[in-house]
């Protein structure tokens, strides 16, 4: 467009002044057209659920009333309910730990691997595929796989650790340890995520600075300290918030295997809103969980996009 | 053009009566005893083993009354919140529906089932030989409003019974019989727990089931007089002596996790010998004797073993009914009759359905004989509990606020098997718990 624009100008300055404006609008007015259909669809699917859902949460409804779904006499009934709740209150302590603990060790992991497996060879290369199994299994097949796991009577781990001398207990009816057990399989499942953010940064990592770091005598622990982690922190940034928010949406692997329980140890937010909403019917009250939980996910969003890692690396 | 269609049609028509007479006999008999040609039934049941029996059964029915039946079995937790909701809309898109045991008083209480007696009654609707009296009536009962009004009809009567996969062990410690009574319970695991690896005791973790009868064993109650008074009674002396008890008998006595044991780890557990008693739901504990079972030879059964209070075995069922929102509510009583019918059932023991709810079929040889398990008569021990059932103990369980509950009888349980907390704090917690969901259901306590 650009071009087109000195084109006009060196044929008549003053007529390529004058129709950049209704050419604009106009090219303005026919993206918006094109865009309207997909917006739109965009509206139906995405926007108008969540509007529902916060309708929804302004109500106590529930289905054995039908006339509570459109009861709007305590609009902030549901809101109020759960400052009381110390159950809600428990589930998002859970769920802070169990989010923080996951995104943290899924990124020493994944930053970790990928700098083990940053090197051309084909080796390598099958390597990091192997590693990719966890990530594109179903969810409840990685639950599955853990709940075999971390059951002492089937478990070939527990059979290898009790022949090995080192017997040990269930984890996931541990209280004090089955936060830990999701954590493991959690981070399994979704550290090669991290993992391949990182190579495909560590890739566009110039070659020239660590050639110059390694003349000057720079080891490996400098090289990464000084010249590789500038260049992957931005990435790392946002894989970071990819996955909080991600952990936040923690579902089959609590389903499966703890149940939220021992006690409830492990009852993140989301099976909080889940059991309230489906196994008791309570869809306002549900409702307004997952409002509440639709909003934290929202700011995460908004703080992913301003940490754009093209952006922070053209700074 | 319509000239052309009315002479086709008038062809086919004649074609059609000209085939009827070469068939003497044949046609006008089919068109007769197909009364639900062209109708289609929409059919919904969790997967069940009745359910799953069921399938290869349909196109008998298909077949004898011309209907199209559409049968879907998804699993129970799916079943339950898929037909919740399609029944709060009053949509008509099923026509004969499972009532679930613990949705009861939801379901009928919110009238989204039709009362079934007016159908019962009609001699047009109903074969006098189809005789509803055979029903047993331990199980049907769940199925009646305060009026008297029936509106499923039962297909199944889930019991909680016992069984011992190594009941080996137990003989070895010299004890002949299966614990009749609480004390008698806890002196036989502490005689056969970890003999020869055996975990003594093992029940999956949906408390809110297995640990009721100890609570009432006990003297304790989950609801104060339900389903009148709902006010939650978890925290007295007598529901936190239960909880204790039953606590220590899956910490003292259970395998490794037993508190994270499911219903399938459980049944995988028993049938290995891993585990060795067991009480819990008939159709889980039977599993012992199946021909796979690692235990089928050295297993026994007996009834639920009695508390300090009384003996409150659990008995659960489920039952055809017709949604209010069905088109076709005449058609759909055929099916249930026909399902619920006595060749229809005959042919589901000849395949292996245990727990029929038919008396006449109960007491047939032919049921006695699947029914007696490495000696053991289960027919006995089913119609025993049964008729427990008609002393209004499982009342609990069919208030539509009963869920709540039961998620805090499974919360409090695990928290005291794992030391969380000692069974007063956790009682007391579930008590608590309780009344704030009740509240929120709207329950005015």
């Amino acid at each position: 467009m650009a071009f087109a624009r000195a084109s006009f100008e060196w044929l008549a300055p003053s007529l390529a002044h004058a129709r950049p404006k209704p050419w604009r609008r106009q090219r303005a007015r026919i993206f918006a057209i094109g865009l309207a259909p997909a917006l739109v669809v965009l509206a139906v699917i995405t926007i108008g659920p969540t509007l529902y859902l916060l309708v929804t949460s302004l109500t106590p409804a529930s289905p054995v009333h039908p006339k509570s779904l459109t009861d709007f006499g305590d609009p902030l009934g549901n809101y109020r309910a759960m400052i009381g709740d110390g159950e809600f209150l428990n589930s998002l302590w859970v769920q802070a730990k169990l989010s923080v603990v996951t995104v943290v060790a899924q990124l020493a992991v994944g930053l970790g691997v990928a700098l083990l497996l940053n090197a051309p060879s084909r080796f390598l290369e099958a390597v990091r595929t192997a590693f990719m199994l966890p990530m594109v299994l179903p969810p409840i097949v990685v639950a599955v796989i853990w709940k075999i796991l971390f059951t002492p009577d089937i478990s070939p781990l527990h059979h290898a650790l009790a022949a090995a001398g080192m017997p040990v207990h269930s984890l996931i009816a541990n209280p004090d340890l089955a936060l830990w057990a999701i954590v493991v399989a959690d981070t399994w499942e979704w550290f090669p995520f991290t993992m391949l953010m990182v190579l495909a940064a560590l890739q566009m990592v110039p070659s020239e600075p660590i050639e110059a770091g390694r003349i000057d005598g720079a080891g490996p622990f400098a090289l990464f300290r000084y010249i590789l982690f500038p260049y992957i922190r931005p990435t790392l940034v946002v894989a970071a918030l990819f996955r909080l928010i991600d952990s936040i949406k923690a579902f089959p692997l609590i389903y499966v295997l703890t149940n939220g329980g021992p006690g409830t140890a492990t009852e993140v937010t989301n099976y909080y809103a889940f059991v309230e909403a489906f196994n008791f019917s309570y869809w306002g009250y549900g409702a307004a969980i997952a409002t509440l939980m639709v909003t934290g996910v929202l700011l995460l969003s908004w703080l992913v996009d301003r940490l754009n890692p093209e952006e922070a690396l053209d700074e | 053009m319509v000239e052309k269609i009315k002479r086709r049609r008038l062809l086919v028509t004649g074609a059609a009566v000209a085939g009827s007479l070469l068939l003497p006999g044949k046609a006008p008999a089919q068109s007769g005893s197909k009364p639900l040609a062209g109708t289609t039934l929409n059919v919904s049941c969790w997967n069940h083993p009745y359910a799953k029996l069921l399938t290869d059964l349909i196109p008998q029915f298909e077949e004898e009354s011309g209907a199209k039946v559409n049968y879907e079995t998804p699993s129970f937790p799916i079943y339950n919140q898929r037909i919740d909701i399609e029944l709060s809309t009053g949509g008509s898109a099923y026509d004969v529906l499972n009532v679930t045991f613990i949705y009861i008083g939801r379901w009928i209480e919110a009238g989204w089932f039709v009362p079934l007696d007016d159908y019962l009654k009609d001699p047009k609707k109903t074969p006098a030989d189809w005789d509803p009296a055979d029903l047993l009536p331990g199980v049907t009962v769940a199925f009646k409003d305060t009026a008297g009004k029936l509106y499923a009809i039962p297909w199944t009567g889930d019991i909680y019974m016992a069984g011992a996969g190594r009941f080996d062990l137990f003989e070895q410690a010299g004890l002949t019989t299966m614990p009749d009574t609480f004390d008698a319970l806890s002196a036989a695991m502490k005689a056969v727990n970890k003999k020869d690896g055996v975990a003594g005791f093992l029940t999956d973790n949906h408390y809110g089931w297995s640990f009721v009868p100890f609570l009432q064993g006990f003297g304790g109650d989950v609801f104060r007089n339900a389903p009148d008074d709902l006010m939650p009674v978890l925290d007295t002396p007598d529901a936190i002596a239960g909880a204790e008890f039953f606590s220590n008998l899956l910490r003292d006595y259970g395998p490794d996790g037993a508190i994270s044991y499911t219903y399938d780890m459980m049944v995988a557990a028993l049938k290995a010998g891993r585990a060795n008693y067991c009480p819990n739901g008939q159709i889980f504990v039977v599993q012992l004797a199946a021909p796979d079972s690692q235990a089928a030879h050295t297993s026994n059964f007996s009834i639920c073993p009695a508390g300090p209070k009384g003996r409150f075995p659990g008995v659960a069922t489920h039952g055809w009914g017709i949604p209010v929102g069905s088109k076709k509510k005449d058609a759909a009583w055929q099916f249930i009759v026909w399902a619920m019918s006595k060749p229809v059932l005959k042919q589901m023991v000849e395949r292996g359905y245990s727990s029929v709810t038919r008396r006449s079929i109960i007491d047939s040889p032919e049921f006695k004989g699947k029914m007696t398990l490495n000696g053991h008569d289960i027919a006995k021990i089913y119609v025993d509990t049964v008729a427990y059932g008609t002393k209004g103990y499982m009342k609990y369980r069919t208030v539509p606020v009963y869920p709540q509950v039961d998620k805090q009888l499974d919360i409090a349980i695990q928290n005291i098997a794992s030391q969380q907390m000692s069974a007063k704090q956790a009682m007391q917690l579930a008590q608590q718990n309780s009344i704030q969901e009740l509240k929120r259901a709207g329950v005015k306590l």
